[in-house]
């Protein structure tokens, strides 16, 4: 609580410090404010490593928090480039996406359904409202359109899901309702229709097949700078709700869900990842990139026991911020995938951090993604064989697509053009870097 | 300890020195890894067990003599290859010198690591490099060739990543220790299976007959020094996987399971590689394929399990890369002077190049096995290792010497003795010279005294139980 606290504080003195037309000020209040809550979090809170906590009911509090404070701080730096051009509007930028870290948070560690619907709630409007904020921009707009009514569907649906658990347990308190199915009330169809009713608005929160629709045209229609937080943000918060409502609620029922999720995860993997070989637009490629992530996220929900989503959240998290700060730096006008064509070689920072984020995503160690993946795998193994078996396989066709950008990337140019970035743009490159490389003592 | 990190510091430092001095630090930390090495095995007892240990929880090290062997090898290699390059222009690249210390970094932790986690992951980590190394440096017009090579690698390690998961899941152990006590053969097929998964890695990686077809076009395209990094060591780490960690862990229902599979596999691309190499024009494809033949060979007795044999299989590990060393150094040399390496355009470099023509005639006998050098006693230990199998596989594989005399004396005796169709041919620089004369040395003291090598790795191979 003390987290979502200084975070909304910070939240409304960012706004008021929107006002001075000074960017630096919104960015260090919004700093210290996800610094101060990420400690906050860190005090109240222990981390427990993936593997030492095999009895580990759910995820430990604290380190959710701080990986979200986290992934959203590197966000504004990586973004504030954007930011910056629009200074009337900076202080906006800041405040809504520390309100809708609110949310996240709440969403991310439910007890409460209800309470748990409000965090999505606020989670979401703030993005609604950034995806749409340049209303000089058709394309904006659309995206902001379809994401709104997308959302708002599902938001619908999610919403009757409770209303249905609700009536075939009498209680939103997700302490209360799982004793209540643990009783056999989950065999009735009102608990289960509920049941599916509430993980297709998680499906749809992290995008995975089939509610994944508005992924590639909303990603595509955002900016770079709000990408790097919905693509990120949304999906961590949305998975953790996932694991915590479903490893709480529904694990009595665990035999009647764990099938579809099956399901979900091969679709989803071979759908983003085969979708991703074609695509000529970035932001359309980390779109259905991220669709393929999400499947592979489902598989915390196999263990339910021992979801070790942390590394692997945290791991894709640092790689698509990275990927998106080099395409906000090189290419933040046109977003074609042919304007990467040698990038690497423009600056060296770019280059590094380049080949680090795309292996990390293709899953080779020794970087952060390969534990990332390891870790789920290593616990959805024994439940789920065959599953695991096909998302092996669709990740060489995932490790195909990241390599291709890597080709493109690093294609020798004729004409050597160097470039310059920013030092918060530097900062960014060289953090995610670091992490990447550094989460071999996490494991 | 520095032993391992020494390339990796080593690599680091080399992407700070400024590009001048990069040709000689490649060099210079080459040797000094080489030099620690070799300092560190006078020290070092054959049946101690030298632990390393960093604090991660699924990596840590252990050296025996098996993985010392395999260290001076690696060492040699890179500091072969980088003596060699002296001349090239890739040594003057700062990325080639530091991607391929980061891929001796990986390489000597395949060879160390001690946790069947920590080998998966420095099986990978040689990945990187030698992608970047084949794609900025090699003449892939397209990168289809180099894509299909990932494709396959990628595909084994996934499959190999998925036996590693389920051999901790089901014997609840990582460490070599522990998984040689674990009774794998309890768990009946599924042991088969995993084992699968590991021999699917290798046979991409070694290469065996189906799963070659990379092999070839990277071979050809890849610069000189990627070639002879991938051929000399790269594919060794899959011969020293199953040597290792493979054979001893799955012995029993497993092992029984895929012997003859794989044994007939090996013995199809020793035949299969050979009959191709000799209809080959261009030189460098035409070593690519003897690679595979010669491989087939070692993998193929490997299997066998045989205590023996396993010592003997090390002896022509070490020959092959010396061979590959050797062979495609010499195709690099006329690739270099003379823009071709098509055989039939070549002719009479022996007049104008004595020096080249000598060593490089060293170097073809070495891989003809002649009495004397180390593929002799290669070769002729493990046929007859596969005739005491089966006749029938010892007379499948003898056929490699009659074959690779016909492929190996036609690329030699063409280029070298046949008409002259050449005008200038620049002979050795000194650089050359060293690394052909050290390699010759090598293989013909390895061919006298084999029991100096035989001996010292007997000690940490594993007495197979039936």
């Amino acid at each position: 609580m003390d987290s979502i606290v200084i975070l909304f504080i910070s939240g409304l003195l960012g706004l008021f410090a929107g006002m001075s037309k000074k960017p630096v000020a919104s960015l260090f209040i919004a700093s210290f404010g996800l610094i101060g809550a990420g400690l906050a979090a860190y005090y109240r809170g222990s981390y427990n490593s993936p593997f030492s906590s095999y009895a580990a009911f759910v995820p430990t509090q604290g380190i959710v928090i701080i990986l979200l404070c986290a992934v959203t701080l590197l966000a504004l730096l990586g973004g504030f480039k954007r930011y910056k051009n629009d200074d009337e509007h900076t202080g906006d930028y800041f405040g809504l996406i520390l309100f809708s870290l609110c949310g996240a948070i709440l969403m991310a560690q439910p007890g409460d359904l209800m309470l748990f619907f409000i965090g999505l709630e606020i989670l979401s409007i703030p993005i609604y409202v950034l995806v749409g904020i340049d209303k000089g921009s058709s394309t904006y707009a659309e995206a902001a359109v379809k994401y709104f009514f997308t959302g708002s569907f599902a938001s619908a649906i999610l919403l009757f899901g409770i209303a249905l658990l609700y009536g075939a347990t009498g209680s939103f308190q997700l302490i209360e309702i799982q004793s209540n199915l643990a009783i056999g009330i989950w065999q009735s169809p009102m608990a289960m229709i509920g049941s599916l009713f509430i993980l297709a608005g998680f499906i749809f929160k992290i995008g995975a097949v089939p509610f994944h629709f508005w992924g590639p045209d909303v990603y595509a229609g955002a900016s770079n700078a709000v990408l790097m937080y919905m693509s990120t943000v949304v999906k961590i918060a949305g998975i953790y709700g996932l694991i915590n409502v479903f490893g709480q609620v529904f694990r009595d029922s665990y035999f009647f869900w764990i099938d579809l999720i099956s399901l979900l995860i091969v679709i989803s993997m071979f759908y983003g990842y085969i979708t991703a070989w074609k695509q000529t637009n970035f932001r359309r490629l980390i779109a259905f990139s991220s669709i393929a992530n999400a499947g592979l996220m489902l598989f915390a929900l196999a263990d339910i026991h021992n979801s070790n989503i942390f590394l692997f959240v945290g791991a894709y998290a640092l790689a698509t911020i990275a990927l998106v700060v080099i395409n906000l730096a090189v290419n933040d006008d046109s977003d074609a995938l042919a304007n990467w064509e040698g990038i690497a070689w423009k600056n060296p920072m770019i280059g590094i951090a380049l080949v680090i984020a795309l292996f990390s995503l293709a899953g080779i160690p020794p970087f952060a993604g390969f534990f990332g993946k390891f870790s789920l795998l290593w616990s959805a193994t024994p439940h789920v064989p065959y599953t695991a078996i096909l998302a092996l396989i669709a990740s060489v066709i995932g490790a195909f697509v990241y390599l291709r950008l890597l080709i493109l990337a690093l294609k020798r140019p004729k004409v050597q053009v160097r470039m310059q970035l920013s030092i918060e743009q530097m900062i960014v490159l060289l953090l995610t870097s670091i992490a990447s490389i550094g989460a071999i003592y996490f494991i | 300890m520095a032993l391992i990190l020494l390339p990796l510091v080593l690599s680091l430092v080399a992407w700070l020195l400024p590009s001048a001095q990069t040709r000689l630090f490649g060099l210079i930390a080459s040797a000094l890894s080489l030099a620690w090495s070799i300092v560190a095995v006078c020290y070092f007892k054959p049946t101690d067990h030298l632990l390393v240990d960093f604090g991660l929880r699924f990596i840590r090290f252990s050296i025996d003599s098996l993985g010392f062997t395999m260290i001076l090898l690696t060492n040699a290699v890179f500091f072969l290859v980088f003596l060699s390059q002296f001349t090239s222009n890739i040594t003057q690249e700062k990325r080639f010198t530091a991607l391929a210390l980061l891929m001796q970094f990986g390489l000597v932790g395949v060879f160390t690591t001690n946790t069947i986690l920590g080998f998966y992951i420095f099986w990978e980590l040689t990945l990187l490099p030698i992608f970047l190394i084949l794609y900025w440096f090699g003449s892939f017009e397209k990168p289809r060739a180099l894509l299909q090579f990932f494709l396959y690698t990628i595909l084994g390690s996934l499959a190999m990543l998925l036996a590693v998961i389920g051999l901790m899941h089901a014997t609840n152990q990582q460490t070599y220790e522990g998984l040689l006590v674990a009774d794998l053969n309890a768990l009946g097929n599924t042991s088969t299976l995993l084992m699968g998964g590991f021999l699917f890695a290798f046979a991409v990686k070694i290469p065996l007959f189906p799963f070659h077809t990379w092999q070839a076009e990277t071979y050809t395209k890849a610069p000189t020094a990627g070639t002879m990094l991938l051929s000399a060591i790269m594919l060794k780490m899959a011969l020293f996987g199953l040597l290792k960690w493979v054979l001893p862990i799955f012995d029993g229902v497993a092992t029984d399971f895929w012997r003859w599979p794989i044994i007939s596999l090996g013995l199809i691309g020793v035949v299969y590689g050979a009959i191709i190499a000799i209809r080959q024009r261009d030189i460098k494809t035409l070593f690519a394929y003897a690679s595979l033949s010669h491989l087939g060979l070692i993998a193929a007795a490997l299997m066998l399990n045989d205590f023996d044999t396993n010592q003997i299989a090390v002896v022509q590990i070490v020959n092959h890369s010396i061979v590959s060393i050797g062979l495609f150094l010499a195709a690099g040399i006329i690739e270099l002077r003379l823009q071709t390496r098509n055989i039939e355009e070549l002719g009479g470099i022996a007049k104008v190049a004595p020096r080249f023509a000598f060593w490089f005639a060293v170097l073809t006998f070495v891989s003809l096995s002649v009495p004397f050098t180390a593929g002799f006693i290669g070769e002729f230990f493990l046929i007859k290792a596969l005739f005491s199998a089966h006749a029938l596989t010892g007379f499948i594989a003898s056929t490699t010497l009659v074959l690779g005399a016909v492929y190996m004396l036609r690329a030699y005796q063409a280029p070298m003795f046949g008409p002259t169709k050449i005008a200038a041919f620049a002979d050795l620089h000194w650089s050359e010279l060293i690394v052909f004369a050290i390699l010759s040395v090598a293989a013909i003291y390895l061919g006298l005294a084999p029991q100096c090598l035989t001996d010292f790795v007997a000690q940490s191979l594993t007495q197979p139980t039936h």
